[in-house]
């Protein structure tokens, strides 16, 4: 049996929503099947008040160890000034995550807030909001670089805004059965086998992206990457392939642009979020890979090459069928 | 006379940090306070920012009513701007609505509200129905979201966090045939609905318009042994009909907005006689809340932010709304009070408000919704527009309002030189958990509180029940 605790710290309860999306499996088989016991979730237990201190009081000493701490939400790490978050006894939130986190076989962090800092970080952040050890791109965060959990592991980071349910229970499948090594993580410590791919992939609007047969407006069918600020080309995740919501859905599905959300700099880092940001032509969402020169000579190709079927659908809410049209 | 206090943190299964506090004579409540304990400052983040990046941010106060506030957002823009969606845009934005509003009343009802049912002094068939993870109607409830995700999916492409809603309509088509497939996903909810809630047609459900036709339908054929009819016998056995008043004034925008200027529900103030809703009359106070202080209250348009975490006397990162200068509870009761449905009227004034009349109202405006999604899927047109461009503005004001889950939520954005000057957002839990305001009244959920029963040594359920009615969001209240 595998015991979990999982506390919110700033967040919006995004991720808790998304893992009750879970499908295959949902979120009762994942507990059933990895024989999980919640000792404390904020939605999940019926504790509350006193009943909540009493059951997690010998974790907080470090008398026993939890299996798995889950983070959702950012840790705010300027407790002496502004706006606080308190604990439910009274000490600062932070207190909690830092004597969770000391006795725990593996700590994950839930959602970009609770992995970079994510929104809660955003402008001024007077409350130091940040990742529990990431603050943005930098390694460390709130609980520092020299942190690792029992496992020997670091903060496993499972990032997204939320974060894809097959994520969260995917990540806790492979904890439980002790299968995920440092070999495993990426250079953010987020599991390769979610975050190694690019949201871009198996996007069906890619036919689009080939000849840069593109969107001007929203609700058209053409891709979003030329102009309309799809960051799909740079978001590591496999949003795409995946599918979200019983798998009928992702972003560019729904007609918007990837924010790349998974990201260490989400939301931030990828403004101006409905427009493409250019340097001369060539749009700032390209992947860092590819060649800037080729890019340029590629696309203006692709352009000339473009089949009609695509230039006039790429502009078009609904689809239409131009071999007809020729044909009358 | 004993005296006692009894301290709620966390208060767990809601949405957000809360704290209650409660002050017991002779084993009634005689006074309460409630805290937002988390502040993220939304409204401070939104300031000097690009006017769209509201769509953006927004959504991302609450993972249970973000598509409320994109929605709210996205109204807002389009106010400043003065562009108006095609009807499309209207139908769509609707649909996602209902659907997320239905996937909360679901969800609030079997992973909250009920889960108290699966402790003393209920029997224990209580707990195997509705203890958290294990019951079976938890388990059930849990496992058939997964077809209303599905018309989320197909209609907004991500939840939590969509960005298809904008000032001019909807990034996302629907064709015919993804309507059909969100029918039958519709359909299938409304299979557990009958079988698991009612054991009963909906039809049947809507004949019913007091207190005697409740209670001869309970009667009848099965009814009593479904979901809510367990509810129904185990609220009005325990009192849950008698405790939990609140003020009795209720607010409601009507949300669902059909065009500029009509609603599906009827907007209204409700305070014993009837009242226009005009969104001039809301005004905030902060005189127990953690910001900087100013006299009285202000109209969100004038509203401002400005942290002051060591005031004395504040008790709460949420402000206090008032309508008119009142106290005004928000959420799905006021909703059928002010869009005079018969069940709530005739139910309201036999018993005046109460913890069980606001879940019951919350399932019957689940079971509206979900007739009405289906008549808005047939009014669809999919090869008509979803959207048009807007073209955004140097500088304007906009206000958009919205029913989320929980009751009224508006937006309010001034924009200068193209960037965000001021954002104010007033949420259903602004109202319903806001603190006392500047005459010292207090807010719904403190004034509900009063006179609860609570028996020294037990568990105080009573007051978990009163809090929970109203489906508190702290998440939303405090942003």
């Amino acid at each position: 049996m595998a015991k979990l605790i999982w506390l919110q710290g700033s967040c919006c309860g995004g991720e808790t929503i998304s893992l009750l999306n879970a499908d295959q499996p949902d979120v009762l088989t994942t507990f059933e099947m990895l024989d999980i016991e919640i000792v404390w979730h904020p939605s999940f237990s019926l504790a509350q008040g006193d009943e909540v201190l009493d059951l997690v009081q010998e974790y907080l000493l470090g008398n026993e160890t939890v299996d798995i701490f889950v983070v959702e939400g950012a840790v705010y790490t300027n407790p002496r000034e502004g706006p606080k978050h308190f604990a439910p006894d009274g000490t600062h939130l932070s207190e909690w995550v830092r004597r969770f986190a000391n006795s725990a076989r593996y700590t994950v962090a839930v959602g970009t807030c609770a992995s970079f800092g994510g929104l809660m970080s955003v402008g001024s952040n007077p409350m130091g909001a940040m990742g529990v050890q990431f603050y943005h791109d930098q390694f460390g965060g709130f609980l520092g670089g020299q942190y690792r959990s029992e496992s020997g592991l670091p903060v496993i980071n499972v990032p997204g805004c939320p974060a894809h349910p097959d994520w969260m229970t995917g990540t806790l499948g492979a904890l439980v059965s002790d299968r995920l090594t440092q070999d495993d993580l990426d250079r953010y410590n987020r599991p390769r086998m979610f975050y190694s791919k690019l949201a871009h992939h198996a996007c069906p609007r890619n036919e689009y992206y080939e000849f840069k047969a593109s969107a001007v407006e929203y609700a058209q069918q053409g891709c979003l990457f030329e102009n309309l600020g799809c960051k799909g080309t740079l978001c590591e995740s496999d949003c795409n392939e995946r599918l979200w919501l019983g798998r009928t859905g992702s972003c560019p599905r729904g007609g918007f642009p990837c924010l790349s959300c998974t990201s260490p700099m989400f939301p931030d880092g990828f403004t101006p979020f409905f427009e493409t940001g250019k340097i001369g032509e060539i749009p700032t969402t390209l992947p860092l890979d590819v060649p800037k020169a080729w890019y340029v000579g590629i696309s203006g190709l692709a352009k000339l090459a473009c089949p009609e079927r695509l230039r006039v659908n790429a502009v078009s809410p609904t689809h239409i069928d131009t071999d007809e049209s020729e044909d009358n | 006379m004993s005296t006692r206090t009894i301290e709620f943190s966390p208060f767990t299964r809601v949405e957000g940090d809360l704290r209650i506090a409660v002050e017991i004579e002779d084993d009634r409540v005689v006074s309460a306070h409630t805290s937002g304990t988390l502040f993220r400052g939304f409204e401070n983040i939104l300031r000097g920012r690009n006017p769209k990046d509201a769509i953006v941010i927004t959504c991302r106060i609450c993972g249970q009513c973000g598509g409320a506030h994109s929605r709210t957002a996205a109204t807002a823009l389009a106010d400043a701007y003065g562009v108006v969606p095609p009807p499309n845009g209207y139908l769509t934005a609707n649909v996602f609505q209902a659907v997320e509003m239905m996937l909360n009343h679901l969800t609030h009802f079997y992973t909250s509200f009920a889960v108290d049912f699966a402790g003393p002094p209920y029997e224990n068939d209580l707990s195997q129905r509705f203890a958290p993870v294990k019951g079976t109607s938890y388990v059930a409830a849990l496992r058939v979201r997964k077809g209303l995700l599905g018309i989320l999916g197909i209609f907004v492409g991500k939840w939590p966090n969509t960005l298809a809603l904008h000032p001019g309509g909807t990034t996302k088509p629907v064709t015919a045939s993804e309507i059909f497939r969100a029918t039958g996903m519709l359909t299938d909810f409304r299979g557990f609905v009958e079988k698991q809630l009612l054991r009963c047609p909906l039809e049947r459900w809507f004949e019913i318009s007091s207190a005697e036709d409740l209670d001869r339908w309970l009667g009848q054929a099965d009814h009593a042994e479904g979901d809510l009819g367990v509810f129904i016998r185990t609220a009005l056995s325990y009192g849950l009909d008698r405790i939990g008043a609140g003020p009795g004034k209720f607010l409601s925008s009507g949300g669902w907005a059909l065009s500029e200027d009509a609603t599906w529900l009827k907007p209204g103030f409700f305070n014993g006689k009837t009242h226009q809703f005009d969104s001039e009359q809301i005004s905030e106070h902060v005189r127990y809340s953690w910001f900087e202080p100013y006299e009285g209250g202000r109209h969100p348009l004038d509203g401002s932010t400005e942290v002051s975490s060591d005031r004395e006397g504040a008790y709460s990162w949420c402000k206090a709304p008032r309508y008119l200068g009142e106290v005004a509870e928000v959420g799905p009761l006021a909703r059928m009070v002010n869009h005079g449905e018969l069940l709530a009227l005739n139910l309201l004034r036999s018993a005046g408000p109460n913890v069980y009349l606001r879940v019951l109202m919350r399932f019957h405006e689940m079971f509206k919704l979900l007739e009405q999604t289906r008549v808005w899927f047939e009014q669809i047109r999919p090869e008509e527009p979803f959207y048009i461009k807007d073209e955004p503005k140097e500088s304007g004001i906009g206000v958009g309002l919205a029913e989320a889950a929980r009751g009224c939520v508006g937006h309010w954005v001034r924009i200068e030189k193209g960037l965000i000057k001021n954002y104010q957002i007033v949420t259903p839990t602004s109202w319903n958990l806001s603190p006392r305001d500047s005459a010292d009244n207090p807010g719904p959920v403190e004034d509900a509180l009063v006179g609860t029963p609570v028996e020294e040594g037990k568990r105080p359920v009573n007051l978990a029940h009163v809090v929970r009615s109203f489906d508190p969001c702290l998440f939303c209240s405090v942003h």
